[in-house]
């Protein structure tokens, strides 16, 4: 059956969002169309409004209404530290923890040749010119322990101890409250090999 | 016909999103070769599959279905904790890019997947890169049957004598030492052919030889990994 060319170019633009594929796309677009067209509105207006006031922050990288966002912007933070992290979501993790008090830069993704993402298409740059800032004493490397989170980790680190900045990386190991009996074998191996003295 | 294998080793060489919540997986695996495989569901929040789909890990692969794209069932992992770090990672990643650029899908490579585990094992154990990626990439080639041998003249059999000079065609071998292309060492190819790479000529020359014949087999797409090391050294 041939669709109304809105609706197909609906279900098209649906698409953009990851994990989202045409069978999805059509449920979505049925549904806001048929059952929710006042939450259409709203998508709508939030899409245009968004993509109008967010910028990312000339500090962190991260997405931010004002120049620089209210988290850099806050003076009760240390500015001694910054975290290092690969996504937005990151950061919100690290904030919710409360672990953390020193500042961010968000990388908006990772060194991974085979995907071809190279240093350009991460503010790889503007984090070394961050970092730079005369006040950052430690930066700490908070990327994913995953190959390409590593090898970001390990590029990030020569760059910045050349430029004569401390730099750590977040331990990784058997979670809280593990037991090694339930921990994959995987899991303990690196916590092995990353163990420390005491 | 649906066939059903069950603890074939293998490596990860790569993986993609597919579809909603799924990962494709390009796989280098013992018996089959390189392979691709479906990972349903591993982009799930939480997903315990996804953690255990790292590159540069010995796995136990359980798939089924008809190919080309098989459904991976369950993977347990095999290694002994020794893993890539550091710069070694780019070399794994370089490994993994020829891999996928150049080994066709579907046919078994027992020997060459012998050669890249020991590979990564000598790059997890900190030797230097440069020897043993020369190594990889010869036996590549040559199990691919684009590189000829190292030790004869083409045509001739005559034997290469290390103190003379060669050149290198690529669908020949080693001929005369040519005005337009590049001159190796005799000591060079057979260096090469035994797999020594302790003479600094040996190593400067044969990357030489292995880059002419890689840039001929990839054609005009560079390598991605070599791209990236590129950029890195220009900030
Ligand atoms: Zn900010």
């Amino acid at each position: 059956m041939k669709l109304p060319g809105t609706l197909e170019a609906l279900i098209d633009a649906l698409r953009v969002l990851p994990g989202v594929g045409p069978k999805s796309a059509a449920r979505m677009a049925y549904h806001l169309m048929q059952r929710d067209r006042v939450g259409a509105q709203r998508l709508a207006a939030c899409l245009t409004t968004a993509l109008d006031k967010l910028h990312h922050c000339e500090r962190c990288n991260n997405f931010s209404e004002t120049p620089v966002c209210e988290l850099c912007a806050n003076p009760r933070r240390d500015a001694r530290l910054l975290c290092v992290v690969e996504m937005p979501v990151d950061l919100n993790r690290m904030e919710e923890t409360q672990a953390y008090k020193g500042l961010y830069f968000v990388l908006m993704g990772r060194l991974s040749p085979l995907d071809g993402i190279g240093p350009r298409e991460i503010g790889l740059e503007r984090l070394l010119q961050r970092a730079q800032d005369g006040v950052t004493q430690e930066v700490v490397l908070a990327t994913n322990y995953t190959a390409e989170g590593e090898a970001t980790a390990h590029y990030l680190s020569e760059l910045l101890k050349a430029r004569g900045l401390k730099v750590s990386r977040i331990a990784r190991g058997i979670p809280a409250g593990g037991e090694l009996e339930y921990v994959d074998a995987m899991t303990i191996a690196q916590a092995f090999t990353d163990r420390r003295a005491l | 016909m649906p066939e059903r294998i069950n603890g074939e080793i293998g490596l990860v060489l790569h993986s993609h999103p597919y579809k909603e919540t799924s990962l494709l997986i390009e796989a280098f695996t013992r018996h089959h070769g390189r392979i691709s495989l479906m990972a349903r569901g591993a982009r799930r929040p939480h997903s315990a599959l996804k953690a255990k789909l790292l590159p540069f890990q010995p796995l136990a692969f359980d798939w089924f279905g008809k190919g080309p794209l098989y459904t991976l069932h369950a993977v347990e992992w095999q290694g002994d904790g020794r893993s890539l770090a550091g710069a070694a990672l780019m070399c794994g990643f370089y490994l993994n890019e020829l891999l996928m650029r150049l080994l066709p899908p579907g046919d078994p490579h027992e020997a060459l997947y012998d050669q890249y585990r020991a590979t990564l094992q000598e790059l997890a154990d900190g030797l230097e890169a440069e020897p043993v990626l020369r190594r990889f990439e010869l036996a590549l080639l040559t199990e691919l049957g684009y590189a000829q041998t190292l030790t004869e003249l083409a045509g001739s059999g005559q034997k290469v004598e290390p103190d003379a000079r060669y050149g290198y065609a690529l669908d020949l071998g080693v001929t005369a030492p040519s005005a337009s292309g590049p001159v190796f060492a005799g000591k060079t190819l057979l260096d090469m052919a035994a797999g020594d790479y302790r003479d600094p000529r040996t190593l400067a020359e044969s990357k030489l030889l292995m880059r002419q014949l890689l840039a001929h087999y990839l054609g005009d797409k560079p390598l991605a990994t070599r791209q990236l090391l590129i950029d890195l050294q220009k900030i």
